[in-house]
């Protein structure tokens, strides 16, 4: 089958690999901020 | 209900419904009913993603799990944009490009017919279980609080879903899912606001924070890793993306979404704008859980909360003591929320003995009771505590979900059907209006059997834990023998048809003889999988050499 699908740029950030960094970097910064949550309320 | 609320539930309906057909209009063609004609856009596929995989079961009984449970759960969705990035990267490019109207179509290009057919015939029976299931669960509790008899709300939900995707196919679905995500996310945030404004007036948000969190509620990770514990931040971070993987990369009710775009760019966005949404939404679901049992404190909750539990419950001889000790509890509970707010000395302990004694009595109501009360936490506050109108809209929404769902996953179940089965094995060389109509017929065939097998459920706490242990039974095997077709090119058809049942009786096995749980199945089936797959392509290669 022709491989007639062309890949195109994302619509920020230029390349693909920088959009999926941004999506890790989120996900590293939540379970963070998450964990500060837990344990600033964490039962004393 | 009040009469306004059923006007807004019964407009609600008909608005989506009529929008979704709207939008379907000139579904004429195979590609068009299954595929959409690959016109979506990223956002379209994005909150249908998010609709068909968070279901009304997610919004019924998440802030319920938040409620009794904690945040704990949110950790479950920590490998989900792991997962996004990995299939953005390798998997959608090779669909999009593979131009296949299924997961499976491509087994075969890849390996062979029996390798399609083995893993069509898992999708098949895993799904169509729980296209059921989808239908039922919801319906149990919507009959339950609206006192209509379980089969009616079941089978009204079924018939509508059945029309609705006949006709309307997956554009349909695709585009009523945009209203539908926008809506109940709003509804979530209402009920969120309305859960800290009922609040007593002297307890403010940062006061019902440290209430939750006194009481165990706001333990959203959780470090400490144990094969056996269900939710715990590595069991999240490593079984959570196998799961996803497996869920998003190979079940067709979640590929067929992302192979309607109009391009691998499109289909890329949709999966990321899940990655990045996700986490954050099942926390604010979960805290909204958190934030219920706070109001909960100061007004004082029922002892169940499933309704025809509690009356079975009063009838019991039991009843009266449990219920002494249950109000002797709650008001010391209160009393010691008001010191701990002022954070009097000792006021925590207190606090905490309290509610220990709160959740002995609630515990020793529940083994009176058939069946547990999680589910029904969220809609007894909205149905108790919410403005009349909203009330109608958030069941109208919930109604809508699980039709949505559902909808989703009876459109795949037909898809592969007709493209990996009927197509394939009996009517080859049919017309397109043919394998079209061929596609209606097994909508409604597969309509009719969830629906069917909807009105036979009567257990949701059942229903629940047979959605995950059937999900979490098949969905390793999947991801083993897609990661073979992706990465591993030297194995061929037979080394992988042989993985993939190895892969299924290890799951099966584990499942049978071990305590572990369920999250962990997908890492060890693919595994296994993978591994055998190796071996036996090796010995293969080894014999012809």
């Amino acid at each position: 089958m022709p491989d007639e699908i062309k890949d195109e740029p994302p619509p920020f950030l230029g390349r693909w690999t920088r959009v999926y960094t941004l999506v890790l970097i989120e996900l590293v910064l939540l379970i963070f901020a998450f964990y500060l949550f837990t344990v600033h309320f964490a039962p004393r | 209900m009040k009469p306004l609320d059923w006007v807004v539930l019964i407009s609600w309906l008909v608005l989506l419904i009529s929008y979704g057909l709207w939008r379907s209009r000139g579904s004429n063609t195979v590609n068009q009913f299954l595929l959409a004609g690959k016109t979506m856009p990223w956002y379209a596929m994005g909150l249908s993603i998010m609709a068909t995989q968070a279901g009304a079961i997610t919004f019924i009984s998440t802030p319920g799990q938040g409620y009794v449970d904690g945040m704990r759960f949110v950790q479950v969705y920590f490998g989900l944009p792991i997962a996004m990035v990995i299939l953005s990267a390798t998997v959608v490019p090779i669909f999009h490009r593979a131009r296949v109207y299924t997961a499976y179509e491509y087994l075969e290009q890849r390996f062979d017919a029996k390798t399609r057919a083995l893993v069509s015939a898992i999708f098949l029976i895993e799904r169509g279980l729980s296209a059921g299931i989808a239908l039922a669960a919801p319906g149990i509790v919507l009959s339950a609080i609206l006192h209509l008899p379980f089969a009616w709300t079941a089978i009204i939900m079924g018939c509508v879903v059945i029309l609705f995707t006949t006709f309307g196919g997956i554009k349909a679905i695709t585009w009523a899912d945009v209203p539908q995500m926008t809506v109940i996310l709003s509804a979530l945030v209402l009920a969120l606001i309305i859960a800290i404004r009922l609040l007593p007036p002297e307890v403010s948000f940062l006061d019902a924070a440290k209430l939750a969190g006194a009481a165990g509620k706001l333990n959203a990770v959780v470090t400490q890793f144990d094969w056996k514990d269900r939710y715990n931040l590595w069991s999240g971070v490593i079984g959570g993306a196998f799961l996803a993987l497996a869920y998003f990369g190979t079940d067709q009710s979640q590929v067929q979404r992302y192979l309607t775009g109009k391009s691998i760019g499109q289909s890329r966005l949709s999966l990321l704008f899940n990655a990045m949404a996700k986490v954050p939404m099942q926390f604010l679901i979960l805290f909204i859980g958190a934030m219920v049992f706070v109001f909960f404190v100061f007004d004082k909750p029922p002892l169940l909360f499933h309704p025809v539990e509690l009356a079975r419950v009063k009838q019991s001889a039991q009843y009266p003591g449990i219920e002494q000790r249950y109000n002797s509890a709650f008001d010391r509970r209160r009393a010691a929320a008001i010191d701990l707010k002022d954070s009097r000395p000792g006021a925590a302990q207190d606090f905490r003995a309290a509610q220990k004694d709160l959740d002995a009595a609630r515990a020793d109501a529940l083994k009176l009771s058939k069946e547990g009360d999680t589910n029904y936490i969220f809609l007894t506050f909205v149905m108790r505590y919410l403005p009349t109108g909203i009330v109608g809209l958030v069941l109208a929404v919930i109604f809508t979900a699980a039709m949505s769902s559902s909808a989703g996953e009876i459109n795949s179940l037909a898809t592969v059907t007709v493209i990996d089965i009927y197509r394939r094995h009996l009517r080859p060389d049919e017309s397109d209006h043919h394998y079209l109509v061929a596609s209606r017929v097994a909508t409604v065939f597969w309509g009719g059997f969830a629906t069917i097998f909807a009105t036979f459920g009567s257990n949701f706490g059942a229903l629940i834990e047979a959605v995950n242990q059937v999900g979490s039974l098949f969905y390793g095997g999947l991801l083993g023998v897609f990661v073979l077709a992706f990465f591993a090119k030297k194995v061929g058809g037979t080394a992988a048809f042989y993985g993939v049942i190895a892969g299924e009786l290890a799951i099966f096995a584990t499942a049978r003889f071990t305590s572990i749980k369920f999250l962990w199945y997908n890492v060890i089936g693919s595994l296994v999988v993978i591994a055998v797959g190796l071996i036996l392509s090796k010995i293969e290669r080894t014999r012809r050499a």
